[in-house]
């Protein structure tokens, strides 16, 4: 996890985000598989991207530019955002 | 309208263009209104996965393919690395990208590596009517003088912008670059471009993207490298220069700054405006994949399908098809014909006796399997069109998690229960060869297909709803614990879930009727065969004498093991030709079958071998060694469950 790009009170996990709630990218965790990360920028999420989070469980489900994406908390923990 | 538009090559060799894209962005649909030629279209990622070809109707000297989406390139999954085969290998002459215009950056992600391709392209923006419903509008003519290709906006299914796509064909370009990487990159880039061109230039693709996707680690452009002489001191240049993996790998690095680019050009053109973020549809997709909702909506939908499938399909037209035309009807006549007409008794048996060509093959066939797979693929067009087969992947995956997959794997099950031959190829879209695997052994095993599947529920819901469910139950627990044991056994980790959710939408009629047509046709040409050769075969052992040597042979296990009656013998070996041809043979014993033998006998043909189409399928994606395994570990599995399921219910019925 990269922690010098923005301070850490400002970020929050993305399975940590209310539903309803528009966020920003801020980082993808190292944690997250080299394919996986790949994966979420084809499919356009990506730094500093402001996505609305839809649903939390039974996974993360995020609305990026009026695609649905769901996201399974094993990845989606990983993900940080910050609120928009 | 047939446009004639001539894209003729001067050396006169066969043209290539191909249609290509994201997942489920509408390339099979544009492929159906180009070429005439009908592929299967449904409404979720992943229904293409093999490239289909046919000539267009504006130039019948030329090829258009239809290629399986591309969530990215480079490419990863074997459905991914199929497109870029056919790029690698194929006289490309235009490429046709085919875009989601209401996600517009994701699609110039793609265009920023085509682009590098050196290939004239043309885009065609579809979905611009779902776009438009969410407020979003592309200016289509600045972005195609931004990327130096036409761009045109098309709303394939209903047909609107496809003339003005292929007037726009023979102005194909190759696009402008979207991006220049950062200078280290560039130097990288530059660094393998060059050792490309002096080494093995690839006669259509350009050097530059290649070296970008070298560098993305492509398996297919490696294999293609490989493939070519002297080109060892840039294999090696690649792997001093990809050696380095995580979130500064150059992979990553090259999709991170593509994906800036794509972004911001897709601001340029881009224009939002209000659109309605509460329909019906979003209301449906939202109830499907919720935590609590999504499950009775699910109870809800298989209910339906069994009442359409299992009531309507399995009891009423075959109970008209089969007892009333063929039997009271059909058959008394095609018999009275025949023996007016032949003969001799052997001959005339061959046709019409107990095991006839035409009173059990065709019978069979068409009398008991052909309204139950009718009407099972007519539903499962509905459920593949509106979208949502994806949402059930959502629901199912903590499920899957407990077997080692995740909810994508849902997909191939599902369809599986269409027909596991076509459903095994489908694995395809699973990322790793552990996730293949354990799917394509989980399918062979304990997924029915339609026909199957009919067969058991006239025959189990003939009996009662009870012996229903418990086949039910059995079936899904075999899945669940043998899931949950190859995932112990086979080596890999799981890998979690991420998917798109396409929107819910109302199945268009004429797609579900022409789907259900073609496999409807698919079918009858691969089952008709197989049923007159089984019974062919089921002749021969009786006339020769072998079936009640079988039938004696099999007695300890069928009638002491099973518990099921001596004759059931017949039906497990008509079962080796086609586990639904089995179950027929048991279907037609359902008079002389208790409760607790007609569950013991469904559950032991469902869970025996595969057909022999599946087989080979198997035989085709996982070679032939691994088929034998699954084949050597299927059948003792299928009898051990059915003799411990026949003990353990007679203790209580």
């Amino acid at each position: 996890m990269n922690a010098n790009r923005t301070p850490t009170h400002e970020r929050i996990r993305l399975t940590g985000t209310p539903v309803g709630r528009m966020v920003r990218i801020t980082d993808f965790g190292d944690e997250i598989d080299p394919l996986q990360r790949e994966q979420l920028h084809a499919y356009g999420l990506s730094a500093a991207h402001a996505v609305k989070v839809l649903q939390q469980t039974p996974m993360t489900v995020l609305l990026c530019e009026h695609v649905e994406l769901a996201i399974e908390h094993e990845v989606a923990r990983h993900l940080w955002v910050a609120m928009a | 309208m047939n446009h004639a538009v001539s894209l003729a090559s001067p050396s006169g060799a066969l043209r290539t263009l191909a249609l290509v894209g994201h997942p489920n962005v509408g390339k099979s649909v544009l492929f159906h209104r180009l070429t005439g030629t009908y592929v299967t279209v449904s409404n979720y990622p992943g229904t293409t996965v093999e490239v289909s070809r046919a000539a267009p109707r504006f130039d019948r000297e030329a090829s258009l393919l239809d290629t399986p989406g591309v969530l990215a390139l480079p490419s990863r999954s074997d459905d991914e690395r199929a497109t870029m085969r056919a790029l690698l290998n194929e006289d490309m002459r235009t490429l046709i990208q085919v875009g989601d215009a209401k996600n517009l950056r994701r699609t110039l992600n793609l265009t920023a590596l085509l682009a590098e391709l050196g290939v004239p392209m043309v885009m065609a923006l579809n979905m611009t009517d779902e776009a438009k419903a969410r407020g979003v509008h592309v200016d289509a003519a600045a972005l195609g003088e931004t990327l130096g290709v036409p761009v045109v906006a098309t709303v394939a299914t209903g047909g609107e912008g496809v003339a003005a796509l292929t007037d726009a064909l023979p102005h194909a370009a190759v696009p402008a670059p979207l991006l220049r990487y950062d200078p280290v990159l560039e130097r990288d880039i530059v660094r393998i471009e060059q050792l490309i061109l002096g080494t093995c230039p690839h006669p259509r693709l350009a050097a530059r993207g290649l070296a970008i996707l070298a560098i993305g680690r492509d398996p297919e452009v490696e294999a293609w490298l490989a493939a070519q002489p002297g080109s060892e001191p840039l294999r090696a240049t690649l792997a001093e220069l990809t050696a380095a993996i995580g979130r500064d790998s150059l992979p990553a690095r090259l999709a991170r700054e593509r994906g800036g680019a794509a972004e911001a050009l897709a601001r340029t053109v881009t224009q939002q405006a209000g659109g309605k973020d509460r329909t019906l549809s979003m209301l449906l997709g939202r109830v499907a994949v919720h935590r609590l909702w999504g499950w009775p909506m699910l109870l809800g939908v298989l209910y339906l399908v069994y009442l359409f499938v299992g009531d309507f399909g399995a009891s009423t037209l075959v109970g008209l098809l089969e007892e009333d035309f063929f039997g009271e009807v059909l058959n008394p006549a095609v018999t009275d014909f025949v023996h007016s007409h032949i003969s001799t008794p052997w001959l005339a048996d061959l046709f019409v006796g107990e095991y006839g060509l035409w009173t059990m093959g065709m019978t069979y066939a068409l009398a008991l399997i052909l309204p139950i797979v009718t009407t099972f693929f007519l539903a499962f067009g509905v459920l593949e069109d509106s979208g949502y087969f994806s949402r059930l992947s959502v629901i199912a995956n903590r499920l899957f998690a407990a077997i080692g997959l995740n909810g994508r794997a849902v997909l191939p099950m599902v369809l599986g229960l269409g027909c596991v031959t076509m459903a095994t190829l489908t694995t395809r879209i699973l990322h790793t060869p552990r996730e293949r695997l354990i799917t394509i052994y989980l399918m062979a095993l304990a997924i029915p297909c339609s026909a199957q599947l009919g067969v058991v529920l006239g025959l189990l819901g003939g009996i009662s709803f009870g012996a229903t469910v418990i086949w039910v139950a059995a079936i899904v627990l075999v899945l669940l614990f043998t899931g949950w044991l190859a995932s112990k056994v086979v080596p890999g980790r799981r890998v979690p879930l991420i998917t798109e959710l396409p929107p819910m939408r109302m199945p268009v009629l004429g797609n579900v009727l022409k789907k259900t047509g073609g496999r409807l046709k698919w079918y009858l040409i691969e089952v008709i065969p197989l049923f007159l050769i089984g019974t062919l075969i089921m002749f021969v052992l009786d006339r020769s004498g072998a079936l009640p040597w079988i039938i004696e042979a099999g007695k300890p296990l069928v009638v002491g093991w099973l518990g099921l009656p001596p004759e059931a013998s017949a039906a497990f070996v008509m079962g080796f030709l086609r586990r639904d041809f089995g179950a027929s043979g048991l279907f037609a014993l359902q008079g002389e079958l208790s409760m607790v033998q007609a569950v013991v006998g469904m559950v032991t043909i469902t869970l025996f071998v595969p057909c022999i189409a599946s087989l080979m399928m198997i035989v085709k994606e996982q070679g032939m060694k691994v088929a034998a395994l699954m084949l050597a570990m299927i059948i003792p599995t299928a009898f051990l469950v059915g003799g411990l399921l026949n003990h353990g219910l007679r203790l209580f019925f």
